[in-house]
């Protein structure tokens, strides 16, 4: 060991054998190339010009829980100008000719979608076979012009899908800036909006590329031999929480009621895991038609439309809750011990004074003197302002917070809203420092004023409820299904725990379970006969017009398994309208979904 | 006072040939045959050699003596220099790696290799510890190792093998044993061994024996053992839990002619040219009209490409005899000198230009990866230009103090 290896003249020598090598190898590759291979690389050079030609990889296909399709792939053809073998005054011309657009736009999208000289920009997607059959049989006549097949986007339109799935588009130059990521170019087709944003690099899958030898005269002669084809690989299937036939429910359920209704939200969860099983927003957009440039007639139809289809109405819009969020103004009030349960407060004459203001209760009749669980019964305002009036406004804001309002849910889909808790330090902000009444408390208490939620938010509040407090993060991704065809599950995340002891916890739920099934509920009108609903109806005061309706409701009572969140726009009291729609999709639910539930029902049906 | 006459005129006048075949090949690459005329960065380059010329002549007047004292002051500043680049620099294409001022661009890590090369000379030939032991090498694997991750970060695979390549270098040439050499570079071995299990584990075998009959130093022989199993294990392991675009994001950055739209098109287009160039060339002025025109580097790190096209087997031949000839001269200085840091300090100037030249000109007929390094003397830029010139002074000045001890 100690003299091997060690002596200068060893060293030397060895650094003189491999530099030899390195220099060998440098000029043998020189000579390989520039004399033994100088006919093949001089005829490349002279005639020929190589084009890129991407393979553009089959995007993952979405499922809904039991693997019926979502969204899948339709073969199209788009086609594309390769700027190194335009020639001047034909190629615009003809490809005007062939795809029936104006010089104008033919020029801007070149410019938009322009990667390299040797590279397709494409032009137009989603062109039918005649197109092509019209490139393949008279190539020549239309020089730098060429076509590959694209898979395009087809969703499910009967359910929504737009509200969770999005849609794709066209990549946009700030999204290029914004990914740095090599993968994205411009052209690409990239997720804009929901599960296809979210997700995109999952479904997207990796670009191949092949490299074609394309001769003087603009004519394919073959793959170039130089370089091998790297192939494209397919993106993953993903499976959603989404249940289709629950999707479709909801979706009809909406449709049945008065169609002057045209707007709201519905939000089904499964409280045990945070699944979201339906989730649509009304009135509903068709995703299939951003697969393309959208034309803009019809973007001006949908921006100017009044009922604003483009609101994704469960995240994004934003509502006073109504009477929905009762619960945390007696939750907060037996926390901090202003109330017990069974403590009967002042009694409702169909309002009270309060400083030297009078308010009302929805009730004008009045409800008498009643406890915690009479008054979400009967959903007493009057009782609620006085809780709210016990515990005051910034320890309310706090509970409402720690309650899952104010803040994103984080559900895996971009465009959440927040919604408002409105602190002292918020109203400060809105009124002047100071310049606002404390009673406001009391509009806060009846889920009415400044307080605003997004129904995702207060559907989630009830997954807190039935699930003994604790709340898992809302979110849509089930399962990645890999090429190798091993699934992977997605583990719920637990979210936070409702402020609230379980004791509390059910002293709440107590009086929720009374709005359906007491004999005084806003809600009783919903009870079923096989199993227990607990809800709570809300009325949202609407400044610009009528009433928005809501009801939110879990079952079944005893084990939860789905929480349904409704919100219809304009549609006066909760009672009227939101309740029967989540009625019927509760009970799609247990008698289609839920296993006991289902042999019940067969066997009632046989008797 | 510098006596001129036995200063290595030679090797000066070997590098100002590369410098001015360079000029002439950047106003090629940027000629328009329509206007008749070149973009000026032939122009901005003759500048930067008479900057680099004036470096160099600065660099011969100063004792070697100064060079070695300052080694690690040098060492500091330049380590300065890199973080202050990963916080304010400027980036192009997403990577942080030069300052601007005004038209000027600065790159710490060419200053840096400069500053590396001072200090590890410096540092092997004076530390009283023995070539194997675990404090010497250790001490100036730190050394080396703490430019190379600020310069992974901005990121710059290219440069951080220079770094890598001159400190196995100097171990080699200050008197590590070549067997220790391999054990230490073993680990990289054993991941190209890991993608099949039957190939890792004969290797691993053969690496067992080799510890087992050459009896290293305990700390080397656990090194090797546990470093090879941890990269033969851990990797395939680690790789096979990425995603697809992961995997091929860490591929493109390892070697990046796998993206076929950017170097992987460039590769493409510089073998066309580099070939179809032939014996004698397309001429002067007549190959970068018809095939570099969208080659974007064609000035910078692709000149060898528009060498090849326009003058051939016979221009690229007689390049490459110059760099054979300044690597001949650097070894033949870095034998003769007495004093260690004058020896390692020359060798270490050879490797770091052998190693850019060896990496640019197989990269443009797909021999090496594609990793953005300049080719010495020839490649459009002021700091390489600067650091190539004041590598030949090193290799001047230790040349000229040859007797010195």
């Amino acid at each position: 060991m100690q003299s091997f290896g060690n002596d200068k003249s060893f060293r030397v020598r060895l650094a003189a054998i491999l530099l030899i090598i390195a220099f060998s190898s440098l000029i043998g590759g020189l000579f390989y190339h520039q004399v033994i291979l100088r006919n093949k690389y001089t005829i490349l050079s002279e005639n020929n010009r190589i084009r890129i030609q991407p393979i553009t990889p089959k995007r993952g296909v979405i499922y809904d829980r039991n693997y019926q399709v979502i969204a899948d792939n339709k073969l199209s053809f788009t086609v594309s100008l390769v700027p190194s073998e335009m020639q001047n005054g034909v190629t615009i011309k003809q490809m005007m000719n062939l795809l029936d657009m104006d010089s104008v736009t033919v020029a801007r999208r070149a410019s938009a979608n322009f990667i390299g000289n040797y590279i397709p920009t494409p032009i137009k997607r989603g062109l039918g076979v005649e197109v092509v059959s019209i490139l393949e049989e008279q190539g020549e006549r239309y020089p730098g012009i060429t076509y590959s097949i694209e898979s395009v986007r087809r969703y499910d339109t009967a359910i929504a899908a737009e509200t969770f799935i999005g849609y794709i588009g066209e990549i946009s130059p700030d999204e290029i800036k914004a990914s740095a990521d090599k993968e994205y170019r411009p052209g690409s087709l990239i997720g804009k909006k929901g599960i296809e944003k979210t997700y995109d690099q999952i479904l997207r899958g990796i670009e191949g590329t092949e490299f074609i030898e394309i001769s003087a005269q603009g004519q394919i002669i073959g793959r170039y031999s130089g370089k091998e084809k790297i192939p494209a690989v397919p993106g993953d299937d993903i499976s959603l929480t989404i249940d289709i036939d629950l999707q479709k429910k909801i979706v009809s359920s909406f449709h049945e009621i008065d169609s002057q209704f045209c707007c709201g939200a519905v939000v089904a969860i499964d409280p045990r895991n945070g699944e979201i099983l339906g989730l649509a927003s009304f009135p509903e957009l068709d995703p299939n038609i951003f697969s393309g440039p959208i034309p803009t007639d019809i973007w001006d139809n949908i921006v100017n439309d009044i009922t604003h289809p483009l609101l994704n109405r469960p995240i994004a819009g934003l509502y006073p809750p109504g009477s929905t969020t009762k619960p945390i103004t007696g939750g907060a009030g037996l926390e901090l011990g202003k109330v017990t349960d069974r403590l009967l407060l002042r009694s409702c004459l169909g309002g009270m004074k309060f400083g030297n203001r009078y308010f009302r209760c929805w009730e004008p009749g009045g409800h008498g003197r009643l406890d915690l669980y009479h008054a979400l019964e009967q959903s007493c305002d009057v009782y609620f302002y006085q809780v709210g009036q016990l515990v005051g406004v910034d320890p309310w804001c706090e509970y409402a917070s720690r309650s899952g309002f104010g803040k994103k849910t984080g559900i895996d889909i971009p465009g959440e809203f927040d919604g408002i808790v409105p602190t002292s330090g918020y109203l400060n902000r809105a009124y002047g420092a100071n310049k606002w009444s404390k009673l406001l408390v009391l509009n806060f208490a009846i889920g009415q004023g400044e307080f605003t939620v997004t129904p995702l938010q207060l559907a989630q509040f009830y997954c807190g409820l039935a699930n003994n407090g604790v709340v898992f993060r809302p979110h849509l991704l089930r399962e990645i299904i890999g090429h190798d065809g091993n699934p992977v599950k997605i583990e719920p995340v637990q979210s936070f725990h409702l402020p609230y002891s379980s004791e509390h916890l059910r002293m709440l739920n107590e009086g929720l379970f009374l709005v359906v099934q007491g004999g005084s509920g806003t809600a009783r009108g919903r009870r079923k006969k096989d199993y227990h609903i607990t809800g709570k109806t809300g009325t949202a005061q609407n400044p610009h017009g009528k009433n928005h309706s809501w009801f939110v409701a879990y079952a079944p009572s005893e084990d939860p398994r789905i929480v349904v969140a409704a919100l219809v726009e304009n549609s006066g009291h909760g009672s009227d309208v939101a309740a029967p729609l989540v009625g019927k999709v509760i009970d799609y639910y247990m008698t289609e979904k839920v296993e006991g539930f289902m042999k019940n029902k067969a066997v009632t049906d046989g008797t | 006072m510098l006596e001129y006459r036995h200063i290595n005129w030679r090797l000066a006048a070997a590098a100002l040939g590369l410098s001015i075949i360079g000029i002439f090949l950047i106003y090629s690459s940027q000629y328009n045959a329509q206007t008749g005329s070149s973009m000026d960065y032939y122009y901005r380059q003759i500048i930067w050699l008479i900057l680099a010329m004036a470096a160099f002549a600065f660099i011969i007047h100063i004792p070697l003596r100064m060079i070695d004292f300052f080694s690690y002051l040098f060492y500091i500043g330049a380590f300065i220099l890199l973080l202050l680049v990963l916080m304010i620099g400027n980036s192009k294409y997403g990577a942080a790696r030069w300052f601007s001022f005004g038209p000027i661009n600065l790159t710490p890590s060419d200053v840096a290799k400069l500053a590396l090369l001072a200090a590890l000379s410096r540092f092997l030939a004076y530390s009283k510890l023995p070539p194997e032991s675990f404090g010497r090498l250790i001490i100036s694997a730190l050394l080396t190792i703490v430019p190379v991750i600020l310069i992974l970060k901005q990121p710059d695979l290219g440069t951080s093998m220079v770094f890598m390549a001159l400190l196995l270098s100097l171990w080699f040439w200050s008197g590590l044993s070549t067997l220790y050499l391999l054990l230490i570079i073993s680990p990289i071995l054993s991941l190209l061994a890991a993608f099949h299990w039957i190939t890792w584990i004969i290797y691993l075998i053969v690496l067992i024996s080799v510890i087992l009959i050459i009896r290293p130093k305990v700390f080397i022989g656990f090194y090797a053992l546990l470093s090879n199993l941890a990269f033969g294990i851990i990797t395939p392991y680690v790789w096979n839990s990425l995603a697809d675009y992961q995997k091929l994001r860490i591929l493109t950055f390892l070697d990046p002619g796998r993206d076929p739209r950017r170097a992987g098109y460039q590769i493409i287009q510089s073998k066309i040219a580099v070939g179809s160039g032939g014996i004698f060339g397309k001429g002067y002025l007549e190959g970068s009209q018809s095939q570099l025109k969208f080659l974007p580097e064609r000035h910078t790190d692709f000149i060898f490409s528009v060498l090849g096209e326009e003058f051939g087997f016979l221009g690229t031949l007689i390049v490459i005899s110059i760099f054979a000839y300044i690597i001949y001269r650097g070894v033949v200085i870095a034998l003769r000198c007495r004093s260690k840091f004058a020896s390692n300090l020359a060798w270490g100037a050879i490797t770091i230009l052998f190693f850019q030249f060896f990496v640019n000109v197989g990269m443009t007929f797909g021999l090496t990866p594609v990793t953005g390094l300049p080719l010495p003397f020839l490649s459009y830029g002021g700091t390489s230009m600067i650091l190539s010139w004041s590598l030949i002074g090193f290799l001047i000045l230790a040349d000229y103090n040859w007797m010195e001890y």
